[in-house]
């Protein structure tokens, strides 16, 4: 485990006009401690509360204990304080006994025996869990509860859906269910959903007599991105799509005849818009970014992108890069958005595949 | 040049920030994503250095033909690489020295180092898998890519190591290729083929998985393609 960690630390200030017991109050809630630890925490600041999580994962902290305002710090690796790692070890037990309570969720409990999970050190999957755990409680607010595990290498989603909501998810996507959910498989899309050589069907499961439990696993081993529409619209890979809420309108969009074909990946993206919860999954791990001027991507290797983006299907340079380089087309954004890369892609690895595959008897 | 490795050791992808003024070679086909301001040159060798000669040595080598070299404009920019099978990454930092890496590991390096392709001599012809080496020289970071996860061998004396298995070797090190069992029956029978012993001091990076051997468990599963 070589990658770079970053720590956090909680510096024991809260921000302006923030009351401190309220502070403290969601504090306790966001990390599900008693009072009483909070109260010791606090009182120790400056103190590390994370340790051993990626750039990502700690801003995703940072912003989340400054939602509730407390002011924490982003350490950066090789800046290690050493008093402030003293704290971290006792700081520590304290995660220990904090990481158990996320697993007392019934929705854990029942799926943790057939989750895959993946085969990581400790640590790693220590962040991996709490991660989704800080994105959990960042979008705790607004749409449904759910929960994400086994990531980065192999995602798994589990959604809670509250009693008479209904739950659109992409066909075969469904892994396991409570009995009482109801499931109806509709035509989505209409036609172009059938040229999207994604599967034409988007099956919705309603949760008809109490709320249900839906576990989902998407299809290629990888990451699970969510995001919570909100009026806005997400373009999406032909078979990046896994599961929305009802309110989000899902639909195939051609891309015009330059755009799509020459990309040699598909002739249609999936339109997300509307507002709801949307889930979508990447081949190998997620790369989010946020592109702000210019950036290139493979073609390969987008997933999905904000709508406020440009997009040009181009060459990466010369003529000679199109059939050499190896890179084929590559798309330009341009503009303000965000783009969620995978950093693996279906096309690479069949190519790898193919001198393996048998040759045929000429008989 | 700065390298950053991200979702490790399943999927790693490398982020390589190039500062105004530098410049990387990659294989070709593994960039994910790059800045907008980043220039890419194809070529069959390395910029001012080798000709086409050693570009169809690097194909025999199992590499790509052509290279890509990724030049920022004006400012610094970033680049991201990735492999097409599931496995880690590492970073070697060449200080005036060689390093030798099985053909298919290659993943990107600095522009000053130096890259040709190792004739091993016949031992190494028979050695089935990776029969070509590249030899990296110079100075300058290296990066290589593994199938499953990566893990080095510090060799004082003799070590015995899969063809399959080896990533890179320090140049100090002496290699020939055997056979894993007393004999050739047993060791062909015993699935293990040929083996590479090193001899001498270095260290031996080695993958946990044989990317050939994953190919053919699939091959029976695969629909047949026409010659």
């Amino acid at each position: 485990m070589t990658e770079p960690t970053y720590q956090i630390e909680l510096t024991g200030d809260i921000t302006e006009y923030a009351d401190r017991a309220k502070v403290l109050e969601s504090f306790g809630k966001l990390f599900k401690l008693e009072q009483e630890k909070v109260e010791q925490t606090f009182a120790k600041a400056p103190v590390i509360i994370k340790k051993g999580v990626t750039e990502t994962e700690a801003t995703q902290y940072k912003s989340a204990l400054q939602k509730i305002g407390a002011v924490a710090r982003v350490i950066p690796p090789d800046t290690v304080v050493e008093s402030a790692n003293e704290n971290a070890g006792n700081m520590a037990e304290v995660e220990g006994d904090e990481s158990p309570t996320q697993r007392h969720s019934p929705v854990k409990e029942t799926l943790s025996t057939p989750v895959p999970v993946a085969a990581s050190e400790p640590v790693e999957g220590g962040a991996a869990e709490s991660n989704s755990m800080v994105s959990e409680v960042l979008e705790e607010q607004r749409g449904f509860k759910f929960n994400i595990e086994g990531r980065p290498d192999y995602a798994f989603l589990t959604v809670n859906i509250p009693a008479g909501e209904t739950l659109k998810v992409e066909a075969s996507a469904m892994a396991t269910m409570d009995t009482h959910l109801v499931m109806k498989t509709k035509m989505k899309g209409g036609l172009g959903r059938l040229l999207t050589s994604e599967s034409i069907f988007i099956n919705e499961f309603t949760a008809e007599n109490g709320a249900a439990d839906i576990g989902i696993a998407p299809g290629a081993p990888g990451d699970l991105g969510h995001v919570y529409l909100d009026g806005d619209t997400i373009y999406l890979q032909n078979s990046a799509f896994v599961a929305a809420d009802m309110r989000v309108n899902v639909e195939t969009k051609w891309q015009g005849l330059t755009k799509g074909f020459f990309s040699g990946e598909s002739l249609f993206l999936i339109r997300c818009s509307g507002e709801g919860d949307l889930w979508f999954n990447t081949y190998g791990a997620m790369i989010e970014l946020d592109v702000d001027g210019d950036y290139v991507v493979d073609t390969g290797n987008i997933v999905a992108f904000t709508e406020g983006l440009d997009y040009k299907i181009t060459k990466v340079s010369g003529y000679k890069s199109l059939f050499f380089s190896g890179e084929g087309f590559v798309c330009r954004f341009s503009g303000k958005g965000r783009v969620w890369m995978q950093t693996r892609g279906v096309q690479a690895f069949t190519s790898w595949v193919y001198p393996f595959r048998p040759v045929k008897k000429s008989n | 040049m700065k390298v950053e490795f991200m979702h490790r050791p399943g999927n790693t992808a490398a982020k390589v920030l190039l500062e105004d003024g530098e410049a990387c070679t990659a294989e070709s086909g593994a960039m994910i994503a790059m800045s907008g301001n980043v220039d890419v040159t194809t070529t069959t060798h390395k910029k001012n250095s080798g000709s086409l000669l050693k570009a169809l040595k690097r194909m025999v080598a199992g590499e790509s033909l052509f290279l890509n070299h990724f030049e920022p404009r004006g400012q610094s920019g970033e680049v991201w690489f990735g492999s097409s099978l599931a496995g880690d990454m590492m970073e070697y930092d060449l200080e005036d020295e060689s390093l030798i890496v099985q053909g298919g590991s290659f993943v990107a390096c600095e522009q000053q180092v130096e890259m040709d392709l190792g004739w091993q001599g016949f031992k190494s012809v028979l050695s089935g898998e990776s029969v070509f080496w590249l030899h990296m020289k110079g100075s300058g970071k290296v990066i290589l890519n593994s199938f499953g996860a990566i893990y080095p061998v510090e060799v004082d004396g003799e070590y015995i190591v899969d063809t399959g298995h080896i990533v890179a070797f320090n140049e100090t090190l002496d290699f020939t290729i055997t056979k894993a069992g007393k004999s050739w029956l047993h060791s062909f029978l015993g699935g293990e083929g040929l083996v590479c012993k090193f001899h001498g001091k270095g260290t031996v990076w080695c993958q946990s998985h044989n990317p050939s051997s994953f190919g053919w468990a699939m091959s029976g599963a695969l629909k047949p393609r026409s010659a």
